[in-house]
C-alpha cells in the first residue's frame, strides 16, 4: 500500500495520522487475509494504543525515531512478550513467551508498531509454508500455489500490502525463498549481524532473522530496525554499521560481478535462467564487470546442510517435552511416556523426519560418514566463497531453480521439496549475506527472484546492486493490480 | 543406502518419538532416498580442510559479576502442572 518513506514522511507533514494508517493496515488484512491466510494472530488493540501514543508524540513536536508508527509483522518463531508465539507447531501452540526477542525489543525501541504473528513452516522446517500445524498460506500472485518457506506468510503479507516491512528467518533460505515465490524483497544478513536471543531456534550455526520489503529502501529500514550488536547473544558480531541510504547512491560502476557456472546449470526453468541471464547484462550495462567462474558447491552443499541442520534442529527441539512449556500429552503413565507422548503428538510429520534425520547422523556408527564429512566441507564452502570473494564483489544467481509450485505438489516428496534450496544453503553454510530481489515474471506472470551474495558484512554492496537493478527494471509489484 | 528397521527404531527412541507401523514403513522409504542423496558428500575432495578451524580464537566473555534476575515468576507462565513452586511431573525413581 505504502512504503515506509511515503508513511514517515505523511505523517511529519501530518497528511494522515498513526492511528489512521494502523486502522487502515488492518482494515485491509481483515478483508483480504481470508484468502490468503498470512497472519497467526493480529495485536490489533495494542497496536491501535501504541498508535495513540506515537499520534500525542508528533503533536508534541517530538523527534520521530527510524521506525516511528510502522505497522511490522513478526514470523511466528520471534519471540513477542504476552503475544503467542506458535512456531506454527501445535506443540507451542499455547505458548505465551515471558520475554520479547532482542528482534522485537529493537523493533520497539525505534517505535515500530508490531501488529501481528505471520505464519510459517513448523519450527521453520520447510520450503513453501505447507509444513505449518495451522493452515496453508496462499501466493497472493497465484492462490493456488505457494508461498514459498518457511517465512511465507512474512513474505506473503509485504507482498499483498498487509504491512510495510515484515520480518522473517532464514536458516537455508527460508527468507530469500518466499522473496522470490512473492516478488518482494528480503535479506539474509551475515551471521552475527542480527542477534538470535529470542529467535525459536532451528540451527543454531545457520539461523539469522531478516526482513521483508516490497523495494531495496523498505528492506533498508528493516535491517536497520534490527542490527546491531547484542550481549545476550554470544554469537552476535559488533561491527561498524554503514549507511546502507548513503551506499545505495554510488551505484554499481566497476564493481566485479562473480557468474557461478554450476548455478546456471541443468535443472534450471528456462524462463527463470533467461531472466537472470537478461539481468546479467543489465548490470553489465550499468557499468559492472562480469565474470564466470567455477564454485562447484551445490549439490554436495545441498547434502552437507540437511545433515548440518537436521543434527542441531535434533539438538535444538530436544528441550520440547511438555513439562516447562508446551502441549503435554493427556495421558501418560511415566515420565518417559509423558515426554515421548507429548514430542510424537505435538511435532508434525516434517519435523519427526528432521529430528530422526538428525539424530541417525549424530550417533554413533554413523557421525563419522554423515556430520563429520558435512563439517569438513563446510569448511570447503567457506573457503571457496572467501576466495570468490578475493576476486568478486557480488555472486550472482537465480534464488531458486523452480518457479512457485502448486499447493500440495511437493509435499509427498521430501527430498524433491529439498531440491528448491540448492542454491540458498550454501549461503547459510559460509555464514555470508544474500538477497533475493524481484527480477521480473514468467510467462503466466509468476515472479522470479534474483540473489546477491557478498561477502561478510557487505550488506552495503548488496542494496547497491539489488538498488541498481530494481531501478532499471521498475517492476509492478503489485498482484492485486486488476486483470492478474 | 539401505536403512534397517531395527536402527530407525532405535533412532526413535533416542528421539523420544514414537511411530506406528505405517509411519515407520513411509520413514524407512525417505530415509533411502535422503540417505541415497547424502552420497554425493563420498565424491568430494576434502583434503586440507580441518573441522575445528575457526576465525575466533576464543568466545566473548562478560565480567563475573552477579546480575540478579528479576522474573522468576514469569518463567513458570507456561507450565502445564504446578504444585506450590514446583513443575508437577509423573515419578521418575521407583
Amino acid at each position: 500500500m505504502y512504503s515506509v518513506k511515503e508513511i514517515k514522511k505523511g505523517l511529519e507533514e501530518k497528511k494522515f495520522s498513526t492511528v489512521e494508517i494502523v486502522k487502515e493496515y488492518l482494515e485491509k488484512i481483515k478483508k483480504e487475509d481470508k484468502k490468503i491466510k498470512a497472519f497467526i494472530t493480529l495485536r490489533e488493540d495494542e497496536a491501535i494504543k501504541e498508535a495513540i501514543e506515537v499520534d500525542k508524540k508528533i503533536a508534541s513536536g517530538q523527534e520521530l525515531r527510524l521506525l516511528e508508527g510502522l505497522p511490522v509483522g513478526l514470523k511466528d518463531n520471534i519471540a513477542t512478550k504476552g503475544l503467542k508465539t506458535t512456531c506454527s507447531s501445535k506443540i507451542l501452540e499455547d505458548f505465551i513467551p515471558p520475554y520479547d526477542a532482542s528482534a522485537t525489543i529493537k523493533v520497539r525501541e525505534k517505535g515500530g508498531i508490531v501488529i501481528g504473528k505471520l505464519n510459517m513452516d513448523e519450527f521453520a522446517m520447510g520450503s513453501s509454508t505447507e509444513n505449518s500445524a495451522f493452515f496453508d498460506t496462499k501466493n497472493p500472485w497465484d492462490l493456488s500455489r505457494v508461498p514459498g518457506g518457511s517465512s511465507g506468510g512474512s513474505a506473503a503479507a509485504v507482498s499483498a500490502g498487509f504491512a510495510p516491512i515484515t520480518y522473517g528467518s532464514d536458516t537455508g533460505g527460508s527468507v530469500r525463498i518466499p522473496a522470490s515465490f512473492c516478488g518482494v524483497v528480503g535479506l539474509k544478513p551475515t551471521y552475527g549481524l542480527v542477534s538470535r536471543y529470542g529467535l525459536i531456534a532451528l540451527a543454531s550455526s545457520l539461523d539469522q532473522i531478516g526482513p521483508f520489503g516490497k523495494s531495496v529502501e523498505d528492506c533498508i529500514y528493516g535491517l536497520e530496525g534490527v542490527q546491531g550488536f547484542d550481549k545476550k547473544d554470544s554469537t552476535s558480531k559488533d561491527v561498524k554499521l554503514p549507511d546502507y541510504f548513503e551506499e545505495i547512491k554510488k551505484g554499481i560502476k566497476g564493481l566485479k560481478v562473480g557468474v557461478p557456472e554450476e548455478f546456471f546449470g541443468q535443472g534450471i526453468d528456462k524462463e527463470i535462467k533467461k531472466k537472470i541471464e537478461d539481468n546479467i547484462k543489465i548490470l553489465e550495462k550499468l557499468g559492472a564487470h562480469i565474470e564466470r567462474f567455477s564454485l562447484p558447491i551445490t549439490d554436495t552443499g545441498l547434502s552437507a546442510y540437511y545433515i548440518i541442520s537436521s543434527a542441531e534442529a535434533s539438538s535444538n527441539l530436544g528441550r520440547y517435552d511438555g513439562v516447562r512449556y508446551g502441549i503435554r500429552a493427556e495421558d501418560y503413565s511415566s515420565f518417559e511416556e509423558l515426554i515421548v507422548k507429548s514430542r510424537t503428538e505435538g511435532f508434525g510429520e516434517e519435523v519427526k523426519r528432521r529430528i530422526m534425520l538428525g539424530t541417525y547422523a549424530l550417533s554413533s556408527g554413523y557421525y563419522d560418514a554423515y556430520y563429520k564429512k558435512a563439517m569438513i566441507f563446510r569448511k570447503k564452502v567457506e573457503k571457496l566463497f572467501d576466495d570468490a570473494f578475493d576476486k568478486y564483489d557480488v555472486v550472482v544467481s537465480p534464488t531458486l531453480p523452480i518457479l512457485p509450485f502448486k499447493l500440495g505438489e511437493k509435499i509427498n516428496n521430501p527430498m524433491e521439496m529439498y531440491l528448491s534450496d540448492t542454491f540458498t544453503v550454501n549461503i547459510n553454510l559460509a555464514g555470508v549475506p544474500a538477497i533475493s530481489v524481484p527480477a521480473g515474471f514468467s510467462k503466466e506472470g509468476l515472479p522470479i527472484g534474483m540473489q546477491f551474495i557478498g561477502d561478510k558484512f557487505s550488506e552495503d554492496i548488496l542494496f547497491r546492486f539489488a538498488y541498481a537493478l530494481e531501478q532499471e527494471l521498475k517492476l509492478d509489484l503489485d498482484p492485486w493490480k486488476e486483470g492478474r | 543406502m539401505k536403512v534397517s528397521r531395527e536402527e530407525v527404531e532405535y533412532i526413535a527412541k533416542l528421539a523420544n518419538l514414537k511411530f506406528s507401523s505405517n509411519e515407520m514403513d513411509k520413514l524407512l522409504k525417505e530415509f533411502e532416498s535422503i540417505l541415497e542423496h547424502f552420497e554425493n558428500l563420498d565424491q568430494e575432495d576434502l583434503k586440507g580442510y580441518d573441522m575445528y578451524s575457526f576465525e575466533e580464537k576464543s568466545l566473548r566473555t562478560r565480567e563475573d559479576k552477579v546480575v540478579d534476575f528479576e522474573n522468576k515468576s514469569e518463567l513458570f507462565s507456561n507450565v502445564k502442572k504446578m504444585r506450590d513452586k514446583f513443575i508437577e511431573i509423573p515419578k521418575v525413581v521407583d
